[in-house]
């Protein structure tokens, strides 16, 4: 019996765990309990008010109310409490009381007291990370989860994963499929496709981008990515999901800028012109009313019945002198024009078509135009100024979509090599065709079929393409249209 | 077509060959000219001496042509005005005749076209100047009559004969008759017709 009590005593220790007998009126002790509670067992069993003084005064209510519910009502109880020991140190205690009945009869407890300090401090430490990581998730709009979507078993779901969706996490569990119902409905089947694909294949995914309807009927941009462990079962996967619409709104307001900022880069440029072209014509003119009236006077000084020669040679002067003039403001524009050397760099031209076809978007909804860029692959970048290329592309581009009023507008941008190795571009339309009498005209300066056209667009067009080595030829198409073609040396051309 | 002698023809326009080309056309149809780079300078010049017209750039600095013309307008002068611009609109145009312009002229225009205009500006800036004048003399023989004789007058220019006056003056046919003859003395009046046009002229400018 000493040897099983022995035992009893070590078990008791190592386990840090001690036990307690009541029958109502004695209480006993084990020596274990006396030590986790750091009492001394020579002093005996402590009364309950003494009992009480060793427990946190924070905890001491609930510990009184346990005590009194067992005394007075025969109740067990559960209670884990801080107990400041005598030697100074606070411990966690677990302390549980099991009611003894015999037949029937009520004869007392027993119970035990528990040192769980170890695992009471991990807890509270493992509560603190998970706030940490809850806040974190609420934070940064990031929530995470581990679901089988073979079997819609779901097994971790932070909170912030059911706010993503609207959810209530007070409100768990919601099944997966209440999930998958906030998705968009435009969303839903590529997302069920790529799942399905992730999961049958046993590999990771990234939807880049989905849309849920909340509640209040808001819309909010989400990406969710899920790993799947290839040691773990079928569809078994752990995954984030955050929310990105406000990087999306971002993005949305920075592309809308941009092409406000085309847009208004696109109407300087025509509003420049003509402002230009206005400014000019009323310089050239001065100088040429002036000599034409010189002229005029000249004349008139001539045909007197005595002609005043003195007088017509003044006036004769003067139009030389105002005809120069004239000349010398013409060379001055020139030669402000000349400041913007063309700037030489390899471009590669179907980047070009694509983003003037960006550019003119707004024109091409206008018209509602369909638009159509059939661009071969690899070509090689062409030595050319940029911004004269895309002003080429511009009015080509323009042209055509203005040509096409009405029905079945279709615009069609080709790229190619050709056999001699230039690039050929072909801008190619289905509105009104060429002038049939003027076909040969469209290209001197000046000539417009437009009200509000200053017949410039395609001589500086043909002027830029010959400056870069190339040809701009038109020609109409067997069924509606026109098509504008040009070509480009590329370096690989001029080397051969 | 005669040049009137003494005319005097303002020129306005910032560019000094336009203002010289302008000024020697002139000169071949013996017109003098007077040249303003200016609007300011122009309206700091008394104009109100000897015939004259105007020629008016419509971009002028600071103070605009069509601005001069509303200028002079408001001022009560009523020199003719012919405007030349090298960048004129329908609108400007309409809003320059509207506003009484002779001529819109747009720059380079023929010589024959401004001296034509010239001429035009020069030929009303003479009838207004003799209406003016005219005007002026009616009123001086109007001030001449007595108060009696200006009832007289209304009377006749009334259609009433003679008997007619008499009777609705009160008075004896024969008075009647010298208060008439006074009438058309004094308004220097050749016919009944005549003195109605002379009353209605009266009437116009001294309603205006």
């Amino acid at each position: 019996l000493q040897l099983t009590q022995a035992h009893f005593r070590e078990g008791q220790r190592l386990a840090r765990m001690g036990s307690w007998t009541s029958d109502g009126t004695k209480c006993q002790w084990s020596d274990e309990l006396f030590q986790i509670y750091g009492l001394d067992p020579r002093k005996g069993v402590p009364s309950t008010e003494e009992f009480l003084t060793i427990i946190h005064a924070q905890d001491r209510p609930p510990m009184a109310e346990a005590i009194r519910l067992m005394l007075e009502e025969e109740r067990g109880c559960d209670v884990t409490t801080r107990v400041m020991r005598p030697d100074g140190k606070m411990r966690y205690v677990r302390c549980v009381a099991m009611r003894v009945v015999e037949q029937g009869v009520f004869k007392g407890f027993l119970g035990t007291g528990m040192d769980v300090t170890e695992q009471e401090l991990l807890t509270q430490e493992l509560r603190r990370d998970q706030a940490y990581l809850a806040e974190a998730q609420s934070l940064t709009h990031i929530g995470s989860w581990a679901t089988n979507f073979h079997t819609g078993q779901m097994f971790h779901l932070s909170d912030e994963t059911f706010r993503l969706h609207g959810f209530d996490p007070k409100d768990a569990p919601i099944p997966l499929e209440r999930f998958f119902d906030t998705i968009h409905p435009e969303d839903r089947e590529a997302i069920t496709v790529a799942l399905k694909h992730a999961i049958q294949t046993r590999t990771d995914y990234d939807i880049r981008e989905f849309r849920i309807c909340l509640p209040d009927g808001s819309i909010r941009f989400l990406r969710t990515i899920g790993h799947h462990n290839p040691s773990a079962e079928m569809g078994y996967y752990i995954g984030i999901t955050m929310d990105i619409t406000e990087r999306k709104q971002a993005e949305q307001e920075r592309e809308k800028l941009r092409q406000l900022e085309a847009d208004l880069a696109h109407i300087n440029r025509v509003n420049m012109m003509g402002e230009l072209a206005a400014a000019l014509a009323h310089e050239i003119k001065q100088p040429i009313t002036a000599a034409v009236t010189n002229a005029g006077a000249c004349v008139r000084f001539l045909e007197m019945e005595r002609p005043d020669i003195l007088e017509a040679r003044e006036a004769a002067s003067g139009t030389v002198g105002c005809a120069t003039r004239a000349a010398e403001i013409i060379d001055r524009v020139r030669a402000l024009f000349k400041k913007t050397a063309p700037q030489w760099e390899p471009v590669n031209i179907n980047e070009l078509i694509r983003e003037i076809a960006l550019l003119l978007q707004n024109e091409i909804r206008r018209h509602s135009v369909a638009v159509h860029l059939g661009l071969a692959e690899n070509l090689p970048e062409v030595m050319a100024d940029r911004v004269q290329l895309q002003q080429v592309l511009m009015n080509l581009m323009l042209n055509a979509i203005e040509a096409m009023q009405g029905v079945s507008a279709h615009l069609e941008i080709n790229s190619q090599r050709t056999d001699d190795g230039q690039l050929l571009i072909a801008v190619s339309d289905t509105g009104l065709g060429l002038p049939t009498e003027k076909a040969d005209q469209i290209f001197d300066a000046f000539f417009t079929t437009k009200p509000q056209g200053t017949g410039m667009g395609l001589a500086i067009s043909r002027s830029i393409v010959e400056s870069h080595g190339g040809r701009l030829w038109a020609s109409s198409n067997s069924g509606r249209g026109a098509t504008f073609r040009f070509t480009l040396p590329c370096e690989e051309s001029l080397r051969t | 077509m005669s040049p009137q002698t003494g005319a005097t023809v303002f020129i306005v326009d910032d560019d000094a060959d336009v203002r010289l080309s302008i000024q020697r056309l002139l000169k071949t149809v013996g017109l003098r000219a007077e040249l303003f780079a200016t609007a300011q300078d122009f309206l700091r010049r008394n104009i109100s001496d000897g015939p004259s017209c105007l020629v008016l750039d419509v971009r002028l600095p600071e103070v605009g042509g069509l601005e001069v013309q509303h200028k002079l307008a408001a001022a009560g002068i009523n020199i003719p005005i012919i405007f030349v611009t090298a960048h004129g609109d329908i609108p400007m145009s309409v809003k320059a005749m509207k506003s009484g312009a002779v001529e819109f002229l747009t720059k380079p225009f023929r010589d024959q076209d401004l001296l034509d205009a010239i001429q035009e500006a020069l030929k009303r800036d003479q009838l207004a100047r003799r209406h003016q004048s005219e005007i002026a003399e009616l009123h001086e023989r109007h001030k001449s009559l007595t108060a009696r004789e200006r009832e007289v007058m209304e009377l006749m220019v009334s259609g009433m004969q003679t008997k007619q006056i008499a009777t609705a003056l009160g008075t004896s046919e024969v008075t009647a008759a010298v208060h008439r003859g006074n009438v058309m003395r004094k308004m220097h009046a050749s016919s009944p017709a005549e003195l109605g046009s002379m009353v209605e002229r009266l009437r116009l400018s001294s309603n205006r």
